[in-house]
């Protein structure tokens, strides 16, 4: 009897038992690969940064350089274990040919430096220190993997013929979220080359102890040492190197999230069908005086085996792809020798999602107990006890269809069935609204004031050259005159140091200038507009334990003013440290420059943006629409591509969901179909009647979804994107889409997939599951 | 008298290959307008099929049934299941009520179907019934919350709100005790006389006696009929007689 129940079942859901088996398989290969990644990644970046031997800290830096000043500081600061200045030349990218291709598109900083002497190595793909001999070129690893270059390559870098030799491996840079990227020549040729671009110095430091990297940041700023570029530390140079894969792999683990999800929701639809079907058998078990434990043994087998055939072919499958997923990895950073480890903890993973199935197919078994051997003996059925269906009397209805009637009351006299269906309706609503919605405001041109940049038509850049002030001062004044500039607004950027309550000093770039002209969004407050205000970019006030109303002081040569915070607003440029001040500056020393202008005839950004690039050459000028997509596009559209995928995803599996939970309810309701036959109901009434229930279900999880991603959904993409430093996110809402389309196109596909459902309806005779 | 059913050389063939059984033989019979009529023999004698077959819940594989003078099999699903839910009535074995819903909701089910509107009438008429049948009172009741009799009385309430022109019994009193199976016999009888036909299947000698016709079949055949004058309440061991009698005649 025990055996006859479990091939039974299988046999009666062939098609959900194979479904189940394949979701379990692709659960257990998705976490097993993750586990394999994870390892192999931070081994390889561990690997990759001990060969190297990264530095814990660095200043990037143009400009002037004091030498003997910063050798000092490295000598008598007691925590430094090392320190050098490299040089780096950056040329510009339409001087460096590479295959008889320039660079002119690539949108990295690309530079030139020689092999460091005693740390920061730039390794080869066999992980050794390069030391290239005159001619050759080692070229970043990128530029092997998209193609720009290959060995033995011609290269021509301003003038000067070398030859690509071979590949280099950069802890610092190798990311492509890493803005630069640095070639490797010899000293002889770096001297050849070194005249055509600007130098920028990299002072790096190795530390005794890296858990002191705090105090030495704060040495190194209260020493008022060379700052004029990014600080960058060990910490955030993992990151970088761990990023893209790490995404790749937080999105296989998301995935496989999912995948265990619906494994889990077809174990509990046929385990529920199963367990209604049998519930006659169950009860007479029990009544002859089996435990529960010993009827839930029955089952737990059947589910058991599915798991462990899943687990072991989904194992198997994840040794197959892994080497696919680890070429990339073994391409940045270079093999990673725990091999034995990884295979350990990708089996470690494929365990956990065993257990896990078991261990949800036990809970849902403890239905068993609920099971009284009375009733179920008696009527071969057990009354749901929710109240909720019973209120509703068919001889009170006056208002439905007797047909939808009879649908919506089955749905809730089984609530519990018909949870999971709308569970998925839950999800798939809420997967398919939000990164639409986030793609939608993010496309949204007022989108860019989150980010910190005005939202005009015109973006001038001064940067990278002497005297900022002069030329921004010499853009301006032509503005002044350009007739077709109706407004303009010059913003100078100047590095300040603040006093901390503690007395220690913090760095702070403040942008001077009238803010009023093209405001950014403010999160609080708003724009500075007298001498005594400033605002800070959310990320800085946290740091600095700001709110508006506060004063901060600020030194500025030998004086020290007190400035009052009026505003906090969102900021993702300059790693989104930034600040915004009206008072006029005494000093000379700016940074760098951006000019804003906006134009009274829109269509002529083009024109006006190769006007000004061409007057002014030492500004990088772009249009704001332009400045945006380089900035964000690739965000934007992967936002774009991932909001696709998302809707085509949830389509896909509501339809599967929905077939499949239709085709069990058939098969279970086939006595009820037969007796609503022998009724004289037709197969369109009992169709309607799924409908009614599909409906039912549909529209309660379509507003419950949608609201949960207009709360929840936005709540969690403002933490995303409040991550990039943009704050007071609000999602920028496409009515029509939101709330008509993807509702109608999510229902047309469920009430499709119901029609698919059905079609087995027709073949019920009465005859089989009445006669006696 | 006016035929309401009439089946011409039904056949009906389950299984297939070496294992195919002619469960229907060149079955030929008809029911009269008002008839009450029982069909008796062994167990797999083909008893249950032909209640099937004539009532076009079942498929015949070849020979016709004309219900009211209109061919089953020429007719769609659709056309099928009307005439179900408008002319006929069945009662099973086992009391076939939807589970969730009340005794009431149950009866008005399939004129639910069609009438809606007039729910007050129905569920008025489906009152009256239940009364009839001795069931008052428990409307609300869920079916988990009335006894075996009682949940078979429902079902002959629903199979008769239509006011059917026929009523098919399979077994109906098969899972009842013997008091309640006479109660469900004498509404039978009361329903018959009011004039809807009946036809009940049965392996009972005592509910067959009660009947006006007996058909005996046997494997896939009939192979007798009886004609009994209609049952006033009396003589009914002497009817039982008669009906055993031919039984070992026959050999069933």
């Amino acid at each position: 009897m025990f055996y006859r129940i479990i091939r039974g079942d299988m046999r009666a859901g062939k098609l959900i038992t194979l479904t189940t088996l394949l979701f379990v398989t692709a659960a257990a290969m998705l976490v097993s690969l993750s586990a394999i990644l994870t390892v192999n990644l931070t081994g390889a970046i561990e690997t990759l940064m001990m060969q190297a031997k990264t530095p814990h800290f660095l200043q990037m830096h143009s400009g002037e350089l004091d030498r003997v000043r910063l050798k000092a500081f490295a000598e008598q600061n007691s925590k430094v274990e090392a320190y050098q200045v490299l040089e780096f030349v950056n040329v510009e990218n339409a001087r460096i040919v590479i295959g008889g291709k320039s660079l002119a598109d690539n949108v990295q900083d690309n530079g030139f430096s020689t092999q460091s002497g005693k740390f920061d190595y730039l390794l080869g793909l066999d992980g050794k220190v390069i030391t290239p001999a005159d001619g050759e070129l080692y070229v970043p690893i990128a530029y092997m993997k998209d193609g720009t270059a290959k060995a033995g390559d011609k290269a021509v870098i301003a003038g000067k013929e070398l030859n690509v030799a071979g590949f280099l491996r950069d802890s610092q840079m190798n990311s492509l979220l890493a803005s630069s990227k640095r070639f490797l020549v010899s000293e002889h040729d770096y001297t050849a080359i070194q005249s055509s671009g600007s130098t920028e110095y990299l002072i790096e430091f190795r530390l005794k102890d890296l858990s002191m990297l705090g105090d030495f940041k704060n040495d190194y700023t209260a020493a008022g040492l060379e700052a004029g570029g990014p600080t960058i530390t060990y910490p955030l140079f993992k990151m970088l190197n761990a990023m893209s894969d790490g995404l790749m792999i937080a999105i296989i683990l998301l995935v496989s999230l999912l995948v265990v999800a619906i494994a889990f929701m077809c174990i509990r639809f046929t385990l529920l069908a199963t367990i209604e079907r049998d519930t006659r058998e169950i009860g007479v078990m029990k009544a002859i005086g089996l435990r529960v434990s010993d009827i839930k043994k029955l089952y737990l087998a059947k589910y058991a085996g599915i798991a462990a055939l899943g687990c072991v072919l989904g194992y198997a499958l994840s040794l197959v792809f892994r080497g696919m997923l680890l070429d990339n990895i073994r391409l940045y950073m270079g093999g990673n020798e725990k091999a034995s480890l990884t295979l350990l903890l990708g089996l470690g993973g494929v365990v956990l999602v065993f257990l896990a199935v078991t261990g949800y197919v036990n809970g849902v078994l403890g239905r068993f107990r609920r099971i009284s051997a009375a009733e179920a003996v008696r009527f071969g059925t057990v009354q749901d006890k929710s109240g909720g269906a019973k209120q509703l009397r068919l001889s009170a209805n006056r208002l439905l269809n007797t047909n939808v009637f009879l649908g919506v009351k089955d749905v809730l006299a089984r609530k519990s069935l018909y949870a999971t269906m709308l569970a998925v309706i839950i999800i798939a609503a809420f997967v398919i609204t939000v990164p639409r919605n986030l793609y939608n405001t993010i496309s949204a041109k007022s989108f860019i004031t989150y980010m910190g940049v005005g939202n005009s038509d015109l973006r001038l850049d001064i940067q990278q050259t002497d005297n900022v002030a002069a030329k921004a001062a010499e853009v301006a004044a032509f503005m002044e005159k350009d007739p077709s500039i109706s407004r303009y607004a010059v913003l100078a950027t100047e590095s300040f140091t603040a006093l901390r309550e503690d007395g220690t000093e913090e760095r702070l770039k403040i942008e001077l200038g009238d803010h009023s002209i093209f405001p950014v969004k403010y999160a609080e407050g708003r724009a500075p507009a007298a001498d005594h205000e400033i605002a800070l970019s959310v990320m800085n006030a946290e740091e600095l334990g700001k709110q508006p109303g506060d004063v901060i002081m600020l030194k500025t040569g030998a004086q020290t003013l007190e400035l009052t915070v009026c505003g906090t607003y969102s900021d993702v440029t300059n790693g989104g440290k930034t600040a915004k001040a009206a008072f006029a500056s005494q000093s000379a020393d700016v940074m760098w420059s951006v000019i804003y202008a906006e134009l009274e005839d829109k269509a002529l950004v083009g024109s006006k943006a190769g006007e000004y690039a061409d007057r002014f050459s030492f500004a990088k000028v772009s249009g704001v629409d332009e400045y945006v997509t380089k900035t964000f596009g690739s965000t934007i559209s992967s936002v774009g591509t991932a909001s696709r995928i998302a809707i085509v995803m949830m389509l896909l599996i509501s339809v599967l969901v929905t077939v499949l939970f239709i085709r069990l309810l058939v098969a279970k309701d086939r006595y009820l179909i037969a007796v609503m036959k022998s009724l004289g109901f037709t197969d369109a009434d009992l169709r309607v009647q799924y409908f009614a229930r599909v409906a039912a279900v549909l529209v309660i999880g379509i507003v419950l979804g949608t609201a949960l991603a207009n709360t929840l959904g936005e709540g969690l993409s403002g933490a995303l994107i409040r991550s990039f430093g943009a704050a007071s996110f609000k999602f920028v809402v496409d009515p029509l889409a939101a709330y008509l389309l993807s509702p109608l196109l999510l229902a047309g596909t469920v009430l499709i997939a119901t029609i698919i459902g059905t079609a087995g309806t027709g073949k019920i005779t009465i005859s089989g599951y009445i006669k006696e | 008298m006016k035929k309401i059913i009439a089946a011409d050389h039904i056949e009906k063939v389950y299984g297939h290959g070496g294992e195919r059984r002619k469960v229907l033989n060149g079955v030929s019979v008809s029911i009269n307008e008002g008839e009450f009529v029982s069909v008796m023999g062994p167990s797999g004698s083909g008893k249950s099929t032909l209640l099937f077959a004539v009532s076009g819940m079942d498929t015949v594989d070849s020979g016709k049934v004309f219900f009211d003078g209109r061919e089953l099999s020429a007719l769609q699903e659709n056309e099928l299941a009307d005439l179900r839910r408008r002319r006929m009535g069945f009662v099973f074995q086992q009391p076939t009520l939807l589970k969730n819903m009340n005794l009431l909701d149950n009866i008005i089910l399939p004129a639910m179907r069609d009438h809606r509107k007039n729910v007050k009438k129905i569920t008025e008429r489906a009152r009256a019934l239940m009364k009839k049948t001795g069931i008052e009172g428990l409307e609300k009741r869920d079916i988990t919350q009335v006894s075996g009799g009682q949940l078979q009385r429902a079902g002959i309430c629903r199979a008769l709100l239509g006011s059917p022109q026929i009523l098919f019994g399979d077994e109906p009193t098969g899972a009842l005790n013997q008091e309640a199976a006479e109660g469900i016999m004498s509404l039978l009888a009361e329903i018959n006389e009011a004039g809807t036909a009946v036809m009940l299947v049965t392996h009972d000698a005592r509910i067959a006696a009660k009947t006006e016709r007996i058909l005996f079949m046997c494997d896939g055949q009939i192979v007798s009929e009886m004609q009994l004058p209609r049952f006033r309440g009396t003589e009914l061991e002497a009817r039982m007689e008669r009906v055993v009698l031919r039984m070992r005649e026959l050999g069933i």
